[in-house]
């Protein structure tokens, strides 16, 4: 291996060499967008299909209705007169219906408090036994008395009701099924499921009075709307961008596009002629979705546990009625009942571009990659650069190759340059700390003062780094070229770094960080233009500003609550690089120093 | 940076320093001790600072330690950390003695590098030798190194190992060989590896002695022998100790037979864990025996070559282990990492210095990554972590190789001084 | 000693004058006293069904059947009503005393009350059995558990041979034998205990568990036992127990006693066998509670689920039971009600109801040739709703509840929680508590702790006594005895950290993504005689449910990938260091030069060579040319 590294690394020393890199960086962040641009041609998408072959989706009758109708009226009329009604009086009513199906009830407080505001309520669950298993597996069925948009999940919470009766019915469940109504949609279910696996805090989330075994998976039922409804919208994005197996939304899929015969939407496609406009359309408005890594329904919270989850809403209008939606779930419950193992066969990295084709991560994850390694690349070659002298440039080719074979790198005080690490480390490791300031502030600031806060801190990281170029240009040891060189080399190789480890974790987000990062690269001291680097600053800045005061009370919220890691990833990763850049941008590098240094 | 002069009170206020910080970092954050304990990166099966907790839990309910398949680690820490207050109610102590021991470390390591050893020994003086870092520099750059900080903290047992084999080098140095060889029967006694570390250092004492040795050739062999018979009567005492400690044998079994046979098989940062996961049963014995040869077989070569300089070999070899050990964890990365900078001489001539960083930073970042894939996201399998081991692996080795290459043609070059700085190649 | 001539006589005139008298119809005075003539001269077996209705319209039926011979027949192989395939394997593995349970489901204590027989017959899920056996040595104990374990899944077609050295713990507190021992404590009595908590119970155990009854599962309440039923139940366990028992007066009786006890659901038994589907009911048969304001023809708010609780034996069952076994004891009546005195039970005819006064229970004797039927019309019910305590045994509350589960998440590393809530509001209670975990479970003892809910800090003072073996690779197990006491009308936090080990690939099940069984722990609460001690006995046995554990997996199809490339890996650095080591350095212009470099000299080389060929040949001919001119 170190032959073969010292074959590669020999090239190092072709000066034509030295002028590539930007070029190739350029190529390299080109070719990941065209990539990205690429996918949804039928080449580089692939249909879905279904991997894990105990599901059977959609392979058995199913038999709500009928009857069930008539029940199912009676709940909404009980659940319309609660409407309105706190939530403990709430709880109270659901308690004894589901007690009096013969299900065992349990109750949970909560209280979370985020930007100076308190999110506090009561969720119930009700377990559903199997009838001959043992307490080792659970389905979970969720209705969150309010959606996301805080309407009340009017249709929603009489229908899970009635299949609760309905399911009782059945003796074939080989799992516990497990009915959870959540006062709201991204709180409650947090709670619930962090107690479910002890992961709570319980000063502020109680623990749970009764469990089941481990979850298999869960389905959340978002059903405002009091019309017969047209087609089912599946939301599947998890905190963090992390998704459910795709075998999970594929069976959804089959037992209500198969089977019911209703149509299917993702991402708020509420028309999807299977064109490539639209498939693009939808594979962005999904990256974008888990690039924010914002909790998207109830079972957002399901997913970091590895319990894979959906939401199914109804939309348009149509002829299917709430017994059909009802049967969609039972079918699906079925499906999940038939596994043996936890769901692992499929995908888990993928973006879906149409309700059946997707990319699985060997064909999309390139891209980001591509746009992290221009970073790397750029790095690189700023070390190389950085331990060559400025006299290159003067000096004609065949002494400079001469030079070049002579300046390996041995102590010969005329040609070689020791790289004098210690500033420029110092430099990007403080920048990089600089980050956890404002982390703290925007996650621990009430609401009111958030954007005063913001403002001020927008200015001031515009004005920061004047105040350290000019630091250190007047410092007594003034920072030669190539001092700047090793300050960007530092700061790309970490960004790189940081980007292509989250590529894996967060494909979405590193992408976009990357993209809107990929300036930096191109940087290059120009002193003579201060206003450029503040122009810099202020753009950058208003990028993250955009939206304000509820970006960022929904950021601390998310932070708090669901524990969304992008404000990590914009105030450590992103900040400190750009404030190093344009540190760079701003830089002075004092020539004299060399002079000196070469004499 | 060239090396001045040491004052005692720069290097009294670097280990206050040191000190300092981690028993912020204890304090401040309560979590981060038992997060770190739990990393794969830092507690593996024979180092993991829990496992010491329940070995100790059943030492003092007499039930035997080893009689089971949880504690591996050797008999006499139970009774020292049995002299500390419970760690339950005052865990302020352990933490004071972990503390000390990285000090103790770095204070040794100090002592090697004032003593210039490295540039120059007794057979061998490098031109580039006064382009060096002061001890304070180097015991620096061990204390505040990110690994050794994670290590301290994550309290794995390796620090003692660390511990002693640094004692071992410096006693040598300063021609103390019983000392020195008894440090090294204690890191043997405490993880079994270091005992191949023997020849080089006995070499090391040779060179280092007090009096020059006579001309005669057995004079040598003479020495080695005493040295040997030095290091197994410590060992042999310690394993006597042990015996009374414990009432039975068993230990050795539970204890070396472990490292041994790699039954247990949890990940860690090595190339061994998940070979052997993968491995059919029928050739498990015969790679075992395999991975054991490979390991052992640099000593040989090592100290053949490099004869004029010990304590490179010393150094080699300790980066050798961190990677091809059974149980490795970033503690032993960092003991080599420590001794690496005592080398700034050469440093000049290594060839990837920036590739062999990246390559290391970037397994530090997305080890964990991979390994959070694995185990809690359950979107990524095995396969992640166990690349990124193979990354970390092949980066140290390129750094191993590197040095030593740097090393040799130094030596090159002082019988060949117009070659400095010229195209060199290897036939 | 020998059992005598004439009754041995007996007994074989009674088998062969009986077996075809059972079949036809009318009785025969002489017959008849024969048959009390022997049921008299000793109790040898009797059968006995207990119903008993439960809340949530719910039916518990517990069969118990009992059979004994005396030990000196057993000795002389000369079984009557002891089956004789179990009675030469215990011989042949000289069982002392024997326990087997098959079960399946979950006990509902919170509704369905306290446990019958108090839990004694009842097991973890799948199949548990222990065993007292007599041997010198462990290794003798050992060798002789394995014949028996093989021998038993051979005859109840049970996967009990998978009780290997990793699944088998020797107790120490939790379990004292039942039957009377001479020697109960003496050092050649070996206690094991083998669990199968993957063990999935079914039809294929029942059989053999009837083949082993005197009637066969033909006549007698034995009859009603049915595979379809049986393990359509919501918790059924089929127990089998071994003990020698001596009376105080009169000899040694070795004891056979068989017991399976289910809960039914009686909605879901009642459906028809030929359409088990729950198909919604008819919108005018459904039972709405019409008290609603919004109630009408199309909307109807159910009443709950404790109404129909009438059933007949023959709707529950799908049979009626078929007589009685002609070998019982007829002084024990075969079937027993457990309701209200105030309810109506019909009986068929024929049968005599004997209601023993004060007591809730009501049992019927029945002629031994024709069928039996029991109906138990439901309550009459005042305005749709039900008063359950009226119309049911009121279910006496357990001593204890207990409830176990994982926390954490993850496959690193994980907890076991249980919680013990202790019902009474004056005493405690005191107990085992009892696991039996697998060795890739390595528990950390030093984290057991026990706190009382509500109150802050641990309550370790609560565990009195805690033996534990700790498990070793791939040998042996993880076994845990805990004794601890519950106080009064509070509830206990059991928990303790355990870290999930991967294994070699080749020591994962094929559904190794399923996670593993963790078998159910044992509670036994120790009864309180008067002195304070505890007595032999335990006053009431329960089970947790049972546990999945997901452990780390690693890429099956990759063995071949792994050593290619961790070998390569390894090669590389081997490489590289001797490469280093054992080269010479040279200048790059010095030396030999390199075989590239060489083939590409060599290369020139010949090519100039042919092309000065070429031209000298062409010099030749032009110069020929110029000779012909």
């Amino acid at each position: 291996m170190p032959r073969l590294l010292a074959s590669a690394l020999s090239l190092r020393r072709d000066p034509r060499l030295l002028k590539l890199p930007p070029y190739l960086s350029l190529l390299c962040i080109v070719v990941g967008v065209v990539w990205l641009f690429l996918l949804p041609l039928d080449d580089y998408s692939r249909r879905t299909y279904i991997s894990e072959n105990a599901l059977l989706p959609g392979q058995v009758h199913t038999y709500f209705g009928g009857s069930d109708q008539n029940v199912f009226r009676a709940y909404k009329y009980e659940t319309d007169e609660l409407a309105g009604k706190g939530n403990i009086e709430v709880n109270n009513k659901l308690e004894s219906i589901a007690k009096g199906l013969g299900l065992k009830v349990g109750r949970q407080n909560f209280t979370y408090s985020s930007a100076g505001n308190t999110h506090s309520g009561q969720n119930i669950y009700a377990i559903l036994q199997a009838p001959r298993g043992d307490a080792t597996e659970a389905i979970v069925l969720v209705a969150a008395w309010e959606n996301v948009n805080g309407e009340l999940n009017r249709s929603g919470v009489p229908l899970v009701l009635t299949l609760a009766r309905y399911f009782k019915r059945w003796s074939l469940w080989s799992k516990d099924i497990i009915f959870l109504f959540t006062p709201d949609s991204i709180a409650g279910p947090q709670a619930w499921v962090d107690a479910y696996h002890d992961a709570h805090d319980s000063s502020l989330v109680a623990s749970l009075p009764l469990k089941s075994g481990a979850l298999q998976g869960a389905i959340a039922l978002d059903y405002a709307r009091e019309t017969r409804f047209k087609s089912v919208h599946i939301v599947y994005d998890g905190v963090n961008g992390q998704l459910p197996n795709l075998d999970l939304i594929n069976s959804v899929n089959h037992v209500a596009g198969g089977q019911m015969g209703m149509g299917v939407a993702i991402q708020e496609m509420w028309e999807h002629s299977n064109s490539y406009h639209d498939r693009l359309q939808t594979m962005l408005r999904g990256m974008l979705k888990q690039g924010l890594g914002l909790a998207s329904g109830p079972h957002s919270s399901f997913i970091p546990y590895h319990v894979d989850a959906v939401t199914l809403q109804p939309f348009g209008d149509g002829w299917q009625d709430e017994m059909a939606i009802g049967r969609v779930i039972e079918g699906t419950f079925r499906s999940l009942n038939n596994l043996l193992e936890h769901l692992h066969q499929s995908f888990f990295f993928y973006l879906l571009m149409q309700k059946e084709r997707f990319v699985s991560i060997g064909t999309y994850l390139p891209s980001a990659m591509l746009v992290a390694a221009n970073f790397t690349i750029m790095a690189i070659a700023l070390w190389v650069k950085s331990g060559q002298p400025e006299v290159r440039e003067v000096i004609t080719e065949k002494t400079e190759t001469a030079e070049e074979a002579g300046k390996v790198a041995l102590p010969n005080p005329h040609v070689t340059v020791e790289r004098d690490l210690f500033l420029p480390l110092v430099l990007v490791a403080a920048c990089q700390f600089a980050g956890v300031v404002p982390l703290y502030l925007f996650n621990h600031l009430s609401e009111s003062a958030l954007i005063p806060a913001f403002i001020f801190f927008t200015i001031l990281s515009a004005i920061l780094p004047f105040l350290l170029s000019s630091i250190l240009h007047n410092s007594t040891t003034s920072t030669t070229t190539q001092q700047y060189h090793l300050i960007r080399s530092f700061s790309l190789l970490l960004l790189g770094m940081f980007l292509s480890s989250l590529a894996t974790l967060n494909f979405s987000l590193a992408f976009l960080v990357g993209v809107f990062s990929a300036p930096l690269t191109f940087v290059r001291p120009c002193p003579n233009s201060p206003s450029n680097g503040c122009l810099w600053s202020f753009c950058l800045d208003e990028k993250v500003g955009y939206g304000l005061g509820e970006v960022l009370r929904q950021a601390a919220f998310a932070w708090d609550v669901t524990g969304t890691y992008t404000p990590v990833v914009v105030w450590c990763v992103w900040w400190p690089a750009w404030i190093v850049g344009v540190v760079s941008v701003l830089g002075r590098p004092d020539t004299r120093e060399n002079k000196v240094k070469k004499a | 940076m060239n090396g001045g002069k040491v004052t005692l009170g720069r290097t009294a206020g670097l280990y206050a320093g040191a000190a300092v910080l981690r028993l912020a970092l204890f304090t401040l954050f309560p979590g981060l001790p038992d997060l770190l304990t739990g990393r794969v990166e830092i507690s593996t099966p024979v180092t993991s600072f829990k496992r010491l907790q329940e070995g100790l839990f059943l030492y003092n309910h007499n039930v035997s330690p080893y009689d089971g398949g949880v504690y591996h680690q050797a008999p006499l820490l139970l009774p020292i950390f049995n002299l500390l207050p419970s760690f339950s109610t005052f865990p302020i102590f352990t933490y004071l003695l972990y503390i000390a021991v990285d000090i103790l470390s770095a204070d040794a390591l100090l002592r090697i590098a004032e003593s210039g050893e490295a540039g120059s020994s007794a057979r061998f003086t490098s031109p580039r030798r006064d382009k060096r870092w002061s001890g304070a520099v180097v015991a620096a750059l061990f204390l505040f190194n990110p690994f050794t900080i994670a290590t301290c903290i994550g309290r794995s047992t390796t620090v003692f190992t660390t511990c002693a084999i640094l004692h071992a080098v410096a006693n040598a140095i300063s021609g103390r060989h019983f000392h020195a060889m008894v440090a090294l029967a204690f890191a043997s006694y405490l993880s079994m590896y270091p005992l191949l570390l023997l020849p080089p250092l006995i070499l090391l004492c040779y060179d280092r002695q007090k009096q020059p040795a006579s001309g005669a050739p057995n004079a040598w062999i003479k020495f080695a022998v005493a040295m040997v018979m030095d290091v197994f009567g410590a060992l042999a005492v310690l394993f006597q100790m042990s015996f009374f400690l414990t009432g039975s044998w068993e230990f050795l079994s539970s204890t070396y037979g472990v490292q041994l046979t790699l039954s247990d098989l949890a990940p860690n940062i090595g190339l061994w864990w998940y070979f052997f996961v993968e491995m059919f049963d029928s050739f498990r014995s015969f790679f075992l025996a395999v991975f054991w040869l490979h390991l052992s077989s640099y000593v040989g070569g090592l100290s053949v070559r490099l004869r004029q300089q010990p304590l490179v070999v010393i150094t080699l070899l300790l980066g050798i282990f961190s990677i091809f050990k059974p149980y490795p964890s970033i503690a032993d990365a960092s003991l080599f990492l420590g001794m690496v900078p005592l080398y700034r001489h050469v440093f000049p001539l290594l060839r990837y210095s920036f590739v062999i960083a990246a390559i290391i930073i970037y397994a530090t970042f997305l080890g964990p990554a991979f390994y959070h894939l694995w185990i809690y996201a359950g979107s990524g399998n095995a396969n992640f972590f166990y690349a990124i081991t193979l990354v970390w692996g092949l980066g140290l080795s390129l750094l191993v190789c590197d040095l030593a290459f740097a090393v040799l043609r130094d030596e090159w070059e002082v019988e060949r001084p117009e070659m400095v700085g010229k195209e060199i190649r290897q036939i | 000693m020998r059992p005598s001539f004439p009754s041995l006589l007996l007994s074989l005139l009674s088998l062969l004058c009986f077996s075809p008298y059972a079949a036809i119809a009318n009785a025969s005075s002489a017959a008849d006293s024969i048959s009390t003539s022997i049921s008299d001269s000793r109790s040898d077996y009797h059968e006995q069904l207990i119903l008993r209705p439960l809340p949530l319209s719910a039916l518990l039926a517990s069969f118990n059947f009992r059979s004994n011979t005396s030990l000196s027949a057993f000795e002389a192989h000369n079984f009557r009503f002891f089956p004789r395939s179990l009675g030469q394997i215990l011989q042949h593995a000289g069982t002392r005393e024997l326990h087997l349970r098959f079960s399946l489901g979950r006990w509902d204590a919170e509704s369905w009350g306290a446990r019958p027989w108090n839990g004694a017959r009842e097991g973890g899920t799948g199949v548990e059995m222990w065993a007292w056996l007599e041997a010198e040595t462990d290794e003798e104990a050992d060798h002789k558990w394995l014949t028996l374990t093989n021998a038993l899944s051979g005859l109840f077609c049970a996967s009990l041979n998978f009780i290997d050295s990793t699944r088998t713990t020797r107790p120490v507190m939790s379990f004292q034998p039942e039957g009377n021992h001479i020697d109960a404590n003496a050092t050649n009595m070996h206690l094991l205990y083998g669990v199968l908590p993957h063990e999935v119970v079914c039809t294929e155990n029942l059989t053999p568990f009837l083949k082993l009854l005197p009637c066969k599962g033909k006549a007698g309440i034995a009859s009603l036992l049915d595979g379809h039923k049986l393990f359509d139940s919501s918790w059924q366990t089929m127990a089998i127990d071994i003990r020698p028992v001596c009376p105080e007066d009169g000899e040694c009786v070795l004891q056979i006693e068989q017991s399976i006890d289910m809960v039914l659901d009686v909605d879901r038994s009642k459906r028809p066998r030929d359409n088990p589907i729950p198909r919604p009911p008819p919108a005018h048969d459904m039972k709405c509670n019409t008290s609603k304001p919004y109630h009408a023809h199309d909307t109807c708010f159910p009443t709950d689920s404790a109404a129909n609780q009438d059933w007949s034996l023959s709707q529950i069952f799908g049979r009626p039971i078929k007589g009685t076994c002609p070998l019982t004891d007829p002084t024990v009546s075969p079937v027993c009600i457990q309701v209200p005195d105030s309810r109506i039970v019909f009986a068929s005819e024929g049968a005599i109801e004997k209601k023993n006064p004060g007591q809730t229970s009501r049992c019927f004797d029945f002629p031994a040739e024709n069928d039996f039927e029991v109906f138990l019309p439901a309550p009459e019910t005042q305005d749709g709703s039900v008063i359950v305590d009226q119309h049911l045994v009121k279910p006496e509350t357990p001593l204890l509840y207990a409830e176990r589960s994982f926390t954490g998440h993850g496959q690193e590393r994980g907890g076991v929680q249980t919680i013990l809530r202790n019902p009474s509001p004056d005493q405690e209670v005191e107990f085992i508590y009892m696991e039996s975990l697998p060795w890739f479970m390595r528990i950390y003892l030093h984290t057991i702790s026990a706190r009382v809910d509500g109150q802050p800090g641990k309550a370790d003072s609560l565990i009195q006594e805690v033996y534990y073996r700790p498990a070793v690779d791939r040998a042996r197990g993880t076994q845990l005895e805990v004794r601890m006491t519950v106080p009064p009308a509070s509830t206990v936090f059991l928990t303790y950290d355990f870290e999930k080990s991967i294994l070699r690939y080749t020591e994962y099940p094929p559904d190794a993504n399923r996670g593993f069984d963790v078998a159910a722990a044992v509670i036994t609460i120790l009864n309180k005689d008067k002195n304070g001690g505890n007595s032999r006995f335990a006053a009431y046995n329960l089970r947790t449910t049972t546990l999945l554990c997901n452990l780390p997996t690693p890429d099956f199809s990759m063995p071949y990938n792994v050593i290619i490339f961790t070998s390569t890996a390894i090669a590389l650095a081997f490489g590289g260091m001797f490469n280093i080591l054992v080269r010479r350095f040279v200048a790059a212009n010095e030396g030999p030069k390199s075989g590239l470099k060489k083939g590409v000299d060599k290369l020139k080389a010949k090519l100039a060579a042919l092309f000065k060929k070429k031209s000298s040949a062409a010099a030749v001919a032009m110069t020929a040319e110029k000779k012909t001119e």
